[in-house]
């Protein structure tokens, strides 16, 4: 294709295409069918990013709920008064129920065990909450499924997705299982843990449907993911723009065409583990539990063999998002982009083989050294990767922005993450740290410093791009501030309550951990507080932000070719490749000046 | 915690310090680093060991997260952007430095990995003199039975729990715990000993370690057990206390528990003289089925020609299951599978059958071969 400055559409529309966000005169109700209808692979990305952030929200609420509850240990039993009038408390609220005990000794008190055991089982349903939302509703879709479906298109520079409407099937799926967990939390929810582990899982709550529902919303999650990573690779491979070879590919691309490799092969397991935990439950059928023949272990591994791939499924994408960000604000060419692509196809192979290291307390000796050696050596290419972004920096000109600071806050907590993982892999260590609040922290470090982080990061770097308004650079700053506080306040801490002997999923706990849960739920406070400024940030953007550029941090991947927001089909014509997403050294970006960007040989 | 201060002591009973409400955790010892991460320096050797490990995983990680944000914030704020200023060129990759920076690490991860499984080897293995315990795990509760057959009498009060039992166990001594659950997994996590053993419904595993040598000054020392596995409700109150105490002390509180109770090995005996006498002899002539005498321990070999380790689950298996694995030589002679056995009589079977070989034969001094009922898995396919 010549390239002829902005050709009326090739197409042939009557008029020039407006943005994909203008609802054409169509009513409310028309917006409404228009958006529900949709093909559109950014009206998709956009209504899973809504939804992503509701159960964000959702799970988030959850988790404060449960550091709210870990303030003080539950102390309730007190004898009674001298004047026979038994005051007593339960995390600092006065109790006025409860039955009246003689001990041994023939002192009488008060228990409150009901008291006691209704909110163990409160904090045991909401921490299951927590989990199996931000996982199967929040942090699996959120990259992927959200900016994924925007980006990856448009960093392609086509049109769509290879098959739009499969796309929206896979987004009316997700909806579908969405509906299905909040059912299942309106009828109370369940207690099981996002693990499911049997065989607790198959008794706990017979009586009732919650637990079938729950798993049953992530056996239909599972479809949802499928079908997008499907999409993906068809799209990566059959829809680069012409001139686009797979060294011209964004790494963003290149980490989720590896996540998608993922999705298609780990999430069928899941699928099948499920239904048979379905069918277990429902028709006591004898595979995992043990007081039916069943082997409880057989889930275990089950579980973690697409579990462990798919904690890659989360962090992969993130670190594609990580790529983009440090290049381009550092108007630097990627270091090692060959490097960095195949490292991801490198953790993608080897996420396979490392399951195991879920179960060194569950396996033999054999079996835990092999998969111990194994998890080292996905370390690697984790380790390659950090090693290229912070080369990336040298002798760049690096902006300081909120994705900046977020892509920089990231290297520091997604370090930490994958350093603290060293002592998991190592079997000695493992035996005591496994299953404490160690690794509480460590997979907060790793999903939430390293997933959430980036997926924030992103979405202000491509917020402009999206809705096309620019959001205040100086609050998204200072919000960033806050976040990596009051994360560091939260998490950092549950390090050393894991290494001092903190079981996870504890609804009270011994009094030599009070001091360091009480920071950790300050901590979760700061973290709150700034989401919800970024939250206001957003939304401010979205009312009265001003008007943002096509390419307002001077990118050079095709997404900044388009306008912003984006028009309907994307590009007012075919692009033509003939750089790379990373060439800053010589190119001028699209739609920008070169007093605004200037290349390095413009000044010798 | 809530404790109990005023401990009835106007009759003179030389067991009531055992009895004590009072809580005398490991104190603080150590460098600052070990305070602040473990409180208290290891309680034997392979805790010890794992602090270290821990430490040089620990400073090897400060010296590459230092040195890899100590360049990051260096760049950043030497390399910000200036207005009009361009980026100077530089080279967008560089191979030898790819192979270096994958190559350093890849062996530091080598020694780390071989450090964690020499000390988890250290861990999982027991010597054969250990003092041997069955523990089961239940909601929400753990349940113990000491070799003689006698169970934990003493309990406190402590959090929102009004018995919380009092494992007894002598000082410096080797202890091997054969765990199993009622019900649902359960984890036994004694964090002074710094290592954690899942317990499952369907097969045995074990737990080991070493107990400490107490100070001259102190009459016993008590350690938190917690169950790390998720169970439910009360998950977090199922929690217990490892007193440790003096050799003469142990002998004297257990004969205090003892309530006439037969032993491990005596109702192994009892089983065996009402359900496997006809078949299975014990002092090493031929039966219809293989003799027990210096069996444990040991390799079978198989009908099918494979070798298998004649271990806790393997016994377990054999009582419940006696197709599954099959010794060579017994052609055609097919044993009852005695599902009428309960968990406790097929633990006694266990401990008798051990009791015979070690008899049997004078076990050098050393360690055994790994006892770890969780290394044979595949007990479950019979079901």
């Amino acid at each position: 294709m010549t390239a002829i400055d902005r050709p009326q559409d090739v197409v042939g529309h009557e008029h020039e295409e407006g943005s994909f966000l203008d609802n054409r005169g169509l009513g409310f109700w028309g917006t409404i069918w228009d958006w529900a209808s949709t093909v559109d692979h950014k009206k998709i990305g956009l209504m899973y990013l809504t939804a992503v952030l509701l159960m964000f929200f959702l799970g988030g609420v959850a988790g404060l709920a449960v550091r709210i509850e870990l303030m003080e240990p539950m102390r309730m039993a007190e004898t009674i008064g001298e004047d026979g009038t038994p005051t007593v408390e339960l995390q600092g609220v006065a109790i006025d129920f409860g039955s009246e005990q003689t001990a041994e000794d023939g002192t009488k008190y008060w228990s409150f065990e009901s008291t006691r055991e209704s909110a163990s089982t409160t904090y045991n349903r909401l921490f299951t909450i927590h989990g199996a939302v931000m996982v199967f509703l929040f942090i699996i879709p959120s990259i992927p499924a959200a900016l994924g479906n925007f980006l990856l298109p448009l960093m392609l520079g086509a049109k769509d997705v290879a098959f739009p409407k499969l796309n929206l099937f896979s987004w009316y799926i997700y909806l579908t299982g969405a509906t299905i967990a909040v059912v299942s939390l309106v009828l109370m929810g369940t207690d099981t843990g996002w693990t499911f582990y049997t065989p607790y899982s198959i008794q706990t709550d017979a009586d009732y449907y919650r637990v079938f529902l729950m798993i049953l919303a992530a056996f239909v999650l599972g479809f949802s993911s499928i079908l997008t990573g499907l999409n993906f690779i068809v799209t990566v491979h059959k829809l680069r723009a012409p001139g686009m070879g797979w060294f011209d590919m964004p790494l963003f691309v290149w980490a989720i065409y590896a996540t998608s490799i993922i999705q298609v092969l780990a999430t069928p397991v899941i699928g099948i583990t499920l239904l048979l935990l379905i069918f277990e439950r429902l028709f006591r059928v004898g595979i995992f539990d043990a007081s039916m023949g069943g082997d409880p272990v057989l889930y275990q591994h089950f579980f973690w063999f697409y579990s462990h791939p798919v904690v890659y499924v989360m962090i992969l994408p993130a670190m594609g998002i990580i790529s983009e960000l440090l290049a381009v604000h550092s108007r630097k060419h990627i270091f090692g982009y060959r490097a960095i692509a195949f490292s991801s196809l490198g953790i993608a192979g080897v996420s396979f083989l490392v399951w195991g290291h879920h179960m060194f307390t569950a396996m033999g000796e054999l079996a835990s050294a092999v998969f111990s050696a194994l998890t080292f050596l996905v370390a690697i290419p984790t380790a390659i990767k950090v090693f290229n972004w912070i080369a990336t920096l040298y002798k760049g000109s690096i902006a300081i922005n909120t994705p900046m600071l977020y892509a920089l806050a990231f290297l520091f907590l997604f370090s930490i993450g994958g350093l603290t993982g060293l002592p998991l892999g190592a079997l000695a260590t493992d035996l005591h740290l496994h299953d404490s609040y160690f690794v509480v922290a460590h997979f907060h470090y790793v999903m939430m410093g390293g997933t959430v982080i980036a997926f924030i990061g992103g979405l202000h770097h491509w917020w402009p791009k999206m809705f096309g308004k620019m959001y205040n650079e100086k609050v998204g700053m200072f919000a960033c501030v806050l976040v990596f506080i009051g994360f560091n306040t939260t998490f950092f801490t549950q390090f050393i309550l894991g290494t001092q002997g903190m079981p996870r999923r504890y609804a009270s706990y011994v009094d030599e951990f009070q001091l360091l849960h009480q920071i950790s739920t300050v901590g979760s406070w700061l973290l709150a507080i700034g989401f919800l400024i970024h939250l206001g940030n957003f939304l401010h953007s979205l009312i009265a932000g001003p008007k943002a550029p096509p390419n307002p941090w001077g990118g050079l991947s095709l997404e900044w070719e388009a306008e912003s927001p984006p028009t309907a089909h994307n590009f007012h014509h075919e692009p033509l490749v003939k750089h790379g997403p990373y060439d800053f050294e010589s190119v001028v970006p699209p739609h920008c000046s070169e007093e605004e960007f200037p290349l390095p040989k413009s000044v010798s | 915690m809530m404790q109990d201060a005023a401990v009835a002591v106007d009759a003179p009973d030389p067991l009531a310090v055992f009895k004590s409400h009072e809580l005398r955790l490991v104190p603080e010892s150590g460098g600052l680093l070990e305070k602040l991460f473990f409180r208290a320096a290891g309680q034997n050797e392979q805790a010890v060991m794992t602090d270290g490990l821990f430490l040089l995983i620990f400073w090897f990680s400060v010296f590459f997260f230092v040195l890899l944000m100590g360049l990051m914030v260096y760049w950043v704020i030497k390399y910000r952007r200036r207005p009009g200023v361009p980026a100077p060129l530089s080279a967008p990759h560089n191979g030898p430095l790819e192979i270096f920076w994958t190559v350093v690490p890849s062996s530091a991860l080598l020694v780390i990995f071989l450090a964690g499984f020499w000390g988890y080897m250290s861990k999982v293995v027991a010597p054969a003199d250990a003092l041997r315990l069955n523990v089961t795990g239940f909601k929400w509760d753990w349940e113990v039975v000491y070799p003689g057959g006698e169970k934990p009498a003493y309990t406190m009060p402590l959090g929102t729990k009004d018995a919380v039992k009092i494992i007894v166990l002598p000082e410096n001594s080797p202890v091997q715990l054969l765990l199993k659950s009622n019900d649902v997994i359960h984890a036994f996590w004694v964090p002074d000993y710094r290592t954690k053993m899942d317990l499952y419904p369907n097969r045995l595993t074990t737990y080991t370690f070493h107990t400490e040598k107490l100070a001259d000054d102190e009459v016993y020392r008590d350690h938190w057990v917690f169950c790390a596995e998720y169970c439910g409700q009360s998950h977090s109150e199922m929690y217990a206390i490892i007193r440790v105490v003096r050799q003469n002390d142990y002998e004297a509180i257990l004969a205090d528990w003892n309530t006439g109770s037969l032993s491990c090995e005596e109702l192994g005996e009892l089983v065996y003289r009402t359900n496997c006498v006809s078949c299975h002899t014990v002092d090493g002539s031929p039966g219809i089925g293989p003799t027990w005498l210096g069996s444990f321990g040991t390799m079978r070999a198989l009908e099918n020609g494979q070798q298998v380790l004649m271990d806790e689950n393997y016994i377990r298996e054999s009582i419940l299951y006696p197709e599954a694995k099959r010794v060579a030589g017994f052609a055609g002679q097919n044993m009852t599978a005695f599902l009428g056995l309960s968990e406790d009589e097929i633990a006694g079977v266990i401990c008798y059958i051990r009791s015979l070989s070690e008899q049997g034969q004078d076990t050098p001094e050393g360690e055994e071969a790994p006892g770890d009922g969780a290394g044979t898995k595949g007990d479950s396919a019979d079901g």
